[in-house]
C-alpha cells in the first residue's frame, strides 16, 4: 500500500486551499458557480475527498457535499444544477433538500428524479441547508461515498477547530504565562490532533477503496464516518473547553466549525450506529 | 495512494514466505523456551543465524550484516509476513534492533565486527542500558558515571529495568563523561560485557508473575571497561540515544499493528462496541504508519505513531480483559494459539497482555511525553 499524496494531489490541495481563502467572502451562488468552473465536481473519489477536506474546514456554505456525494453517486452523472440524494429509506434531513435543482429518490422502482425546493428546516448550524422530502416507496441504500463526504467535511471542520484553539491557547495569558505552556492545556491539544489524524487516515482510505471498486469500501465508508464522529466528539468537547468563555459566543467564528463538524455526525447515522454496523 | 503494493515489494514479499515455509524450525525442534529477551534457546540461535546468512534477518541491512539492501516498504513487507504466522526473528530483540542497529550506524569497524556480526548472528546477546532509578522520562538526567584512567574507563553507578541483562554477554551503557557540560552534551556510550569484574546484574519480577524475570537492576561497581569499547565520539552519547531509539521507533508501529491483530485473532467478543473501535484503531494505525514511511512528514509524527498505538493497544487488551468477565481470572492461561515461534506472551492471559500493553505506554517515552512532543513540536505550543 501506498498511503500519501501524489505531486498532482498536493498541488489539488493547495489550489483548493488558496480558492476557499481567496474567495471566502463571496456570496454562496458564486462560490457554487467558481467550484463548477473548476471542474471539482467530476474529481475522482480521492481527489474529491481533497477538495472536500478544505470545504469542511471553511464550514462551505455550497451544495457542493450534496450534489458530489449525494446526487452523483446516486444518478452516476454530473447535475446542470445542483443536486441532492434521498437514499437512507426516511427522506428526513436531507442535505440541500431546499435549494437543490434536482433531487434523486432511491426507491423501491429505482432512482426517480424530482425537483427541489422542500421548506428549509431550521437547525443549530446557520450555515447549513437541510430538508424533509415525502415520498411513496423510498428504500434505504446509503452511498459509501456520502458516508465518506460527511466523514472528510467534520475533519476539515475539526481541523479548524484545533487551528483555532492553537492560535488561541499561544497567544492568551492568564498567571502570566501563555495557557498553551500547560501540560493540562497541551495535552487536550495533542489528543485532538490524533484523534484528527486518524479520522483523517481513515476517511482517505474509503475514498481509495471507493476509487479502486474495492470491496472492502463498505466497511471503510463505515469506518471513516464512526472515527469522524469519535473525532468531532473529542474536538468539540476540549476544543470549547479549552476556549474558555471565548469560544462560547455567537461573535467568535469557533462556533461555525464546532456545529459544522457536530452536524456532520449527526446525519446519516451518528459513530454509535455505525460502529454496531461495524461488528454486527 | 494506492491500495495494492509494488511489483517489487509483491515479489520480496512472495520471496521471503518461501523462505519461511522452506525453513521453519519444526515445533518438536523448538522445545527449550526463552526465558529472557537475551536468552536465545539453542535452536533458536541457529535459525537466527539462517536469517542471516540468506539475508532475511534485517532485510535492510547490507548482505554481509544479515540483510538485501531492501527499501521500506519491503522491510514493511517482511515484517508483516512474520507477525502474520506469529514468528519472530530474534529472541534478542533489542539486540538485533538496536544494539547492532547502533553499531552500525555509529560503530567502528571494529566494532562491528567483533560486537554487531556476533550479536546479528546470535553467537552472543545484548541488552541495553539506559534508565537509572533517578533517570527515566528525564534520560539525559542519567548519572552512572564513566571516567578515563589510561587505556580504559572506569565505571560506577546503576542501571534499572534492563531487560535481558543477566542473560546478556554485552550491554550498550549510557553514561555520563562529562559532569560538567549540560546534561545531552555530557553523554557517551560504552559496550560493556557483563563478564567484566565490578558488573553486577539482579534480575526482578514483573507484575505479570514471580517468575517473569526479564528486568534487571546492574550495578557498576569501578568496572572497567577498554577505551576501544566507546561507541561513537566522547560526549555524543546523546546523539547514540537518539539514533538507536530512531531507527526502533521509525517501525515501532508494525509492533503495534502485531498486538491489535492478535487481540482480533483471539478476542473472546467479536460483536462488542469496542471490538468495531479496535478494528478502526488497528486500520488506522497502518494507514499513518505507511504514511509516514512516504518521508514527507515531520518526524514528530513517530510520537503520534507510538501514542496512538500503545494506546490503542491498551484499550484494545483492557477491553478483552473485560470481556472474558471472571473467566479472565485465569491466570497463567492460554487465550491465544500456541506459536513455537514466538514469546508465551502473545498467548498469554488476558490480564498479561493487559499488563504488558503499559510496557507500550510507559517505556520508550511515556505517553505523557509523547504528548508534549507533539503539543510542542507539531502544534507548536510554547515549552
Amino acid at each position: 500500500m501506498e498511503f500519501e499524496f501524489d505531486e498532482d494531489q498536493r498541488l489539488l490541495k493547495q489550489l483548493v486551499r488558496e480558492t476557499v481563502i481567496r474567495s471566502r467572502n463571496q456570496p454562496p451562488d458564486q462560490l457554487w458557480a467558481t467550484y463548477r468552473g473548476l471542474g471539482w465536481l467530476d474529481a475522482p473519489p480521492v481527489e474529491l475527498t481533497i477538495v472536500l477536506e478544505e470545504l469542511g474546514y471553511v464550514a462551505d456554505p455550497t451544495p457542493f457535499l450534496a450534489t458530489a456525494t449525494w446526487f452523483m453517486p446516486l444518478t452516476g452523472r454530473t447535475p446542470d444544477g445542483s443536486g441532492t440524494g434521498v437514499f437512507d429509506g426516511s427522506g428526513r434531513f436531507v442535505l440541500d433538500a431546499d435549494r437543490a435543482d434536482e433531487v434523486a429518490l432511491l426507491t423501491s422502482d429505482g432512482v426517480v428524479l424530482r425537483p427541489g425546493g422542500a421548506p428549509r428546516v431550521a437547525t443549530f448550524d446557520p450555515t447549513l441547508h437541510v430538508g424533509h422530502v415525502d415520498a411513496p416507496g423510498l428504500v434505504a441504500g446509503i452511498p459509501d461515498l456520502a458516508l465518506t463526504g460527511l466523514a472528510i467535511t467534520a475533519v476539515g471542520a475539526c481541523r479548524h477547530v484545533l487551528d483555532l484553539v492553537v492560535a488561541h491557547v499561544k497567544q492568551r495569558h492568564q498567571f502570566g504565562v501563555p495557557i498553551g505552556s500547560f501540560q493540562a492545556v497541551k495535552h487536550k491539544a495533542a489528543d485532538m490532533y490524533v484523534a484528527i489524524e486518524r479520522a483523517r487516515a481513515l476517511a482517505y482510505y474509503a475514498a481509495l477503496t471507493i476509487a479502486e471498486d474495492d470491496p472492502r469500501a463498505y466497511e471503510a465508508a463505515r469506518m471513516a464516518k464512526t472515527a469522524a464522529g469519535e473525532c468531532q466528539r473529542l474536538v468539540y468537547q476540549s476544543g470549547l473547553q479549552l476556549f474558555g468563555a471565548m469560544g462560547y459566543t455567537w461573535e467568535n467564528e469557533l462556533q461555525i466549525y464546532l456545529k459544522r463538524a457536530k452536524a456532520c455526525d449527526l446525519l446519516l447515522g451518528t459513530a454509535a450506529e455505525h460502529r454496531k454496523a461495524l461488528v454486527a | 495512494m494506492k491500495l495494492t503494493d509494488d511489483a517489487e515489494v509483491e515479489k520480496f514479499r512472495a520471496e521471503f514466505a518461501a523462505f519461511l515455509d522452506a525453513n521453519l524450525p519444526a515445533e518438536t525442534e523448538a522445545t527449550e523456551r526463552p526465558r529472557s529477551t537475551s536468552h536465545i534457546p539453542e535452536w533458536a540461535r541457529r535459525w537466527q543465524r539462517k536469517l542471516f546468512e540468506a539475508g532475511w534477518l534485517v532485510p535492510g541491512n547490507p548482505p554481509e550484516y544479515g540483510g538485501r539492501h531492501a527499501t521500506l516498504p519491503q522491510m514493511v513487507a517482511h515484517q508483516e509476513e512474520l507477525s502474520r504466522r506469529r514468528i519472530y526473528h530474534s529472541f534478542n530483540p533489542q539486540g538485533v534492533g538496536i544494539i547492532a542497529a547502533s553499531l552500525l550506524s555509529f560503530g567502528t569497524e571494529e566494532q562491528k565486527r567483533r560486537w554487531a556480526v556476533p550479536i546479528l548472528r546470535a553467537e552472543i546477546t545484548a541488552s541495553l542500558g539506559m534508565s537509572e532509578p533517578g533517570a527515566g522520562s528525564d534520560l539525559a538526567g542519567l548519572a552512572t558515571r564513566a571516567v578515563a584512567d589510561g587505556d580504559h574507563f572506569v565505571v560506577n553507578g546503576q542501571k534499572v529495568w534492563t531487560s535481558g541483562a543477566h542473560d546478556a554477554d554485552v550491554l550498550l551503557t549510557f553514561v555520563r563523561t562529562d559532569p560538567d557540560a549540560p546534561k545531552h552534551k555530557g553523554i557517551s556510550v560504552l559496550l560493556i560485557p557483563t563478564a567484566t569484574e565490578g558488573v553486577t546484574r539482579r534480575p526482578f519480577a514483573s507484575i505479570n508473575g514471580a517468575h517473569d524475570t526479564d528486568f534487571n537492576e546492574v550495578f557498576f561497581n569501578d568496572a572497567e571497561v577498554p577505551k576501544e569499547n566507546l561507541v561513537g565520539p566522547l560526549n555524543e552519547g546523546w546523539r547514540v540515544a537518539n539514533g538507536s531509539l530512531g531507527h526502533e521507533r521509525t517501525m515501532l508501529w508494525l509492533g503495534y499493528v502485531e498486538w491489535m491483530d492478535d487481540v482480533i485473532r483471539d478476542s473472546p467478543c467479536p460483536h462488542g462496541e469496542w471490538y468495531a473501535d479496535l478494528l478502526m484503531d488497528r486500520q488506522a494505525l497502518r494507514l499513518l504508519g505507511y504514511q509516514q514511511l512516504s518521508g514527507t512528514r515531520n518526524p514528530a509524527e513517530v510520537s503520534v505513531l507510538k501514542l496512538f498505538g500503545s494506546e490503542a493497544v491498551q484499550r484494545a487488551t483492557l477491553h478483552a480483559l473485560e470481556a472474558g468477565g471472571a473467566e479472565s481470572l485465569l491466570h497463567p492461561a492460554q487465550t491465544g494459539p500456541y506459536s513455537h515461534m514466538s514469546m508465551e506472551s502473545s498467548w498469554a492471559s488476558w490480564f498479561e497482555r493487559y499488563t504488558r500493553s503499559f510496557g507500550g505506554t510507559i517505556a520508550g517515552g511515556t505517553s505523557e511525553i509523547q504528548r508534549n512532543i507533539i503539543a510542542e513540536r507539531i502544534l507548536g505550543l510554547p515549552r
